[in-house]
């Protein structure tokens, strides 16, 4: 997070990591779509010709919240990283000053070993980055749910209670659960930085006010907590409401 | 939490992964923009000007208004006409980021920002132009001006062409649209460059890093294997001194000079002479390959020829063979060519050739050693030509040991060379031998820059050929041969 107090303007970085293929630009792109056009800038991805992310993609969405002491820019930068296994170095780049996660898993059964190998690469990466899993804000979502031979609901939903991360579904070709992993990161992200950096004071900014704000700001007033409680799981952030439903 | 810190244009890659503000100034061509500007103000009739965050003028194409002459010649004039100018420069466009700022002639420019990533990175200012509305000077261009000649003025003033807000409006938003979308290029590729710089670094730094690692694994290997040739070097040297006693003692007793034996204490002695005469020969051999392996065996190369050595070959085997009842035949047709060798060695491995067919070649064989010079043949770079003046420097010595006993399969033929190695253990018991002496043979022969190869005599047998360079290949073909040390 970067922390402007005379420009009034706090930066986020959130980083979508996760194997290749498994739709980390879709999600971007879905949720470039998703969002108000005047909150959003350009999407930027940078990909080769075969469609595959070359370095990285990167969408910013800019958006003002009044707070007590006055109006504030707020910030979000999110990439996807590439998922190819050449290009660690860029993953390990992308992933600096990361302030929230979403691993995207490709729900395909095929995939459980690729998606395996590369959350374990997350957690390399941050930990030769001195930082470890279990500190930053991670969020999992369970990718293309639209297609056939994929790890059925009920596996995941018992698999996620026993886990500590919130799980999402989604199916990022139609959008599905897209806002909701951006949401539930971006609200479990401000309230962590909320609890490392007393934002609440410094900012006169609460973390329920915020995620309302972002949401009005981005298209979706009014939805801020339904959208980021659709998760399965992930019950020990503190602070959290309790699971909500699924996506499908 | 991270202090915002400005790293504008240090090649940072982090700062493409980061949020550090783009500026205008670094992501636009200013040829390029001010040759846009140019087509837009000749296009629409109104002067363009760019400017960037801190206010730096980045283009300025003005147009020409007659009025605006008038008011120059003026000095009172002037001084207000550059006030207006820096104030469009500097007032806020607010939040719309469309602003229009009069001019005190009446006419007034349009102000729209330059917006990146929701920042404010620059500011469009077009103008001056003549709003739909104005139809006489207003009362401000009197007061600010006074002596201005006032007909002339309202006439130069009327023929400024009236532009509506709408119009104006839209000529706005397409360059700032056109404006933003080349920033975003530009910007993606100096992101797309960065990264291809920073791949490229880590991937040489990774190269270095697996390079260093392999150099000390290897100088580890290099040393261990030192350690092991100095181990065999000294151990050799260590049992060598008290076997030569055993031997020297034993040849005395056999000799009768510590008195006479009898048949069976003969028969003992001369026993403890002969196996200890062959662990001498084996110890020798050992050394002999340490001292190869490590490269300590100092070839003392000097101008030789080769038929007297070959001579010598012939009679330090000859008495084996004629117990054998094997023929040995030297056919060396006067050979003469000049080579950069050490005899001794040399002698060595055709001791080992020529001793190795006789102990092969059942009674009644031949052994025949034969000597020729040939030119060197193709090698690797004839394709680069030049064979015409290569050829006769590269000509070789060729010596075949030919004979005609028990052959070796050609499966086995490289296996051989290696140390220790025999054909056939069973026939050990028969032969003897320790399987070095081929391993020297080819240690040897290689650190003269030759080789040497083992084909099938017709009808039965073995035939090893050994090649050796001539002193003069070995002086102008030194890549790719060991140098001949020029002594
Ligand atoms: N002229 C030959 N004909 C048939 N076999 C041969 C001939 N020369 C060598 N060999 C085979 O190659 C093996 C290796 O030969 P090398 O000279 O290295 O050892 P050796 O003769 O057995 O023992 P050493 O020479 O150490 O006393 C021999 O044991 C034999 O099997
Ligand atoms: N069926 C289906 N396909 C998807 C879904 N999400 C992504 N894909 C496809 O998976 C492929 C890889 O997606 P992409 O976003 O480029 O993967 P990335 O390498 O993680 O960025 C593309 O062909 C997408 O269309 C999904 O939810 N369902
Ligand atoms: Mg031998």
């Amino acid at each position: 997070m970067q922390l402007n107090f005379a420009a009034r303007e706090v930066a986020i970085k959130l980083v979508y990591y996760g194997p290749a293929l498994s739709g980390k630009t879709t999600n971007l792109k879905a949720l470039h779509q998703l969002v108000q056009e005047k909150s959003r800038g350009r999407l930027m991805t940078l990909e080769t010709k075969d469609d595959r992310t070359l370095f990285f993609d990167m969408l910013p969405l800019v958006f003002k919240a009044d707070s007590e002491h006055g109006s504030m820019n707020l910030r979000v930068k999110v990439f996807t990283v590439p998922g190819q296994v050449v290009h660690a170095s860029t993953r390990r780049l992308v992933l600096q000053g990361a302030d929230g996660i979403v691993f995207v898993a490709d729900s395909q059964l095929a995939e459980t070993e690729n998606n395996a190998a590369s959350f374990l690469d997350l957690r390399a990466n941050l930990k030769e980055l001195g930082r470890s899993i279990s500190q930053v804000p991670l969020v999992i979502q369970f990718n293309k749910r639209d297609l056939p031979n994929i790890r059925t609901d009920v596996e995941i939903d018992e698999l996620a209670q026993r886990g500590k991360e919130p799980v999402m579904k989604a199916c990022a070709v139609t959008g599905e659960g897209v806002l909701e992993s951006f949401f539930g990161l971006l609200d479990r992200t401000w309230k962590r930085l909320d609890e490392e950096h007393d934002l609440k004071d410094k900012l006169g900014l609460r973390p329920e006010a915020f995620l309302a704000m972002a949401a009005a700001s981005l298209g979706h007033a009014g939805q801020a907590t339904a959208l980021a409680s659709a998760f399965i799981g992930g019950a020990r952030m503190p602070g959290t409401p309790p699971s909500g439903g699924t996506v499908r | 939490m991270t202090a915002q810190k400005s790293t504008h244009g240090s090649g940072n890659a982090l700062d493409v992964v980061g949020d550090v503000p783009v500026r205008l100034e670094e992501v636009i061509d200013r040829e390029a923009l001010v040759e846009m500007c140019r087509s837009m103000q000749s296009l629409f009739g109104i002067g363009v000007r760019v400017y960037s965050a801190d206010g730096a003028l980045l283009a300025n194409v003005a147009s020409d208004l007659d009025i605006c002459g008038l008011v120059n010649d003026s000095s009172q004039g002037r001084v207000a006409c550059g006030a207006t100018v820096s104030a469009a420069k500097s007032v806020d466009p607010g939040d719309d980021g469309d602003v229009v700022h009069a001019c005190f002639t009446g006419l007034a420019y349009r102000i729209v920002s330059l917006d990146y990533e929701g920042r404010r990175i620059g500011r469009i200012v077009l103008g001056p132009y003549a709003p739909a509305g104005l139809r006489e000077p207003p009362e401000t261009l009197a007061r600010t001006v006074p002596k201005l000649d006032v007909i002339q003025s309202t006439t130069r003033l009327s023929a400024v062409a009236r532009v509506k807000p709408e119009a104006l409006g839209r000529i706005a938003h397409h360059l700032k649209t056109t404006l933003e979308l080349i920033i975003f290029s530009s910007h993606k590729a100096y992101v797309t460059s960065k990264l291809h710089l920073y791949s490229v670094r880590e991937s040489y730094r990774a190269l270095e890093e697996k390079t260093q690692r392999l150099e000390q694994a290897h100088s580890k290997l290099k040393e261990l294997d030192r350690l092991k040739s100095d181990f065999l070097g000294t151990v050799s040297h260590e049992l060598r001194t008290p076997l030569t006693s055993i031997i020297g003692y034993s040849e005395m007793l056999a000799e009768g000079i510590a008195g006479p034996l009898s048949k069976e204490q003969a028969d003992f002695v001369g026993t403890i002479h002969g196996k200890g005469e062959q662990l001498l020969g084996l110890i020798m051999g050992l050394l002999d390959l340490s001292k190869l392996d490590s490269g300590t065996m100092s070839l003392r190369q000097a101008s030789m020829q080769i038929a007297p050595t070959l001579q010598e070959v012939i009679s330090t085997v000859a008495p084996v063979a004629k117990k054998k009842g094997v023929e040995l035949v030297l056919d060396d047709d006067g050979v003469a060519c000049e080579l950069a060798a050490d005899a001794e060695r040399l002698r060595q491995v055709f001791v080992n050739l020529a001793d190795n067919a006789v102990k092969f070649t059942p009674k009644g064989g031949t052994v025949t050693i034969r000597a020729r010079v040939a030119d060197g043949g193709a090698s690797d770079d004839d394709d680069e030509g030049g064979a015409v003046l290569l050829a006769p420097v590269r000509r070789v010595v060729v010596v075949t040991v030919s004979d005609t006993g028990i052959g070796i399969p050609s499966a086995e033929r490289n296996k051989v060379f290696d140390a220790f190695y025999q054909v056939d253990s069973s026939s050990t018991r028969e032969y003897g031998g320790t399987g070095l002496g081929l391993s020297i043979v080819k240690r040897i022969v290689e650190a003269h820059g030759g080789t040497v190869v083992i084909s099938a005599n017709e009808p039965g047998g073995t035939v090893f050929t050994v090649t050796l360079p001539s002193a003069q290949a070995r002086r102008t073909l030194p890549s790719r041969l060991p140098p001949a040390d020029r002594t």
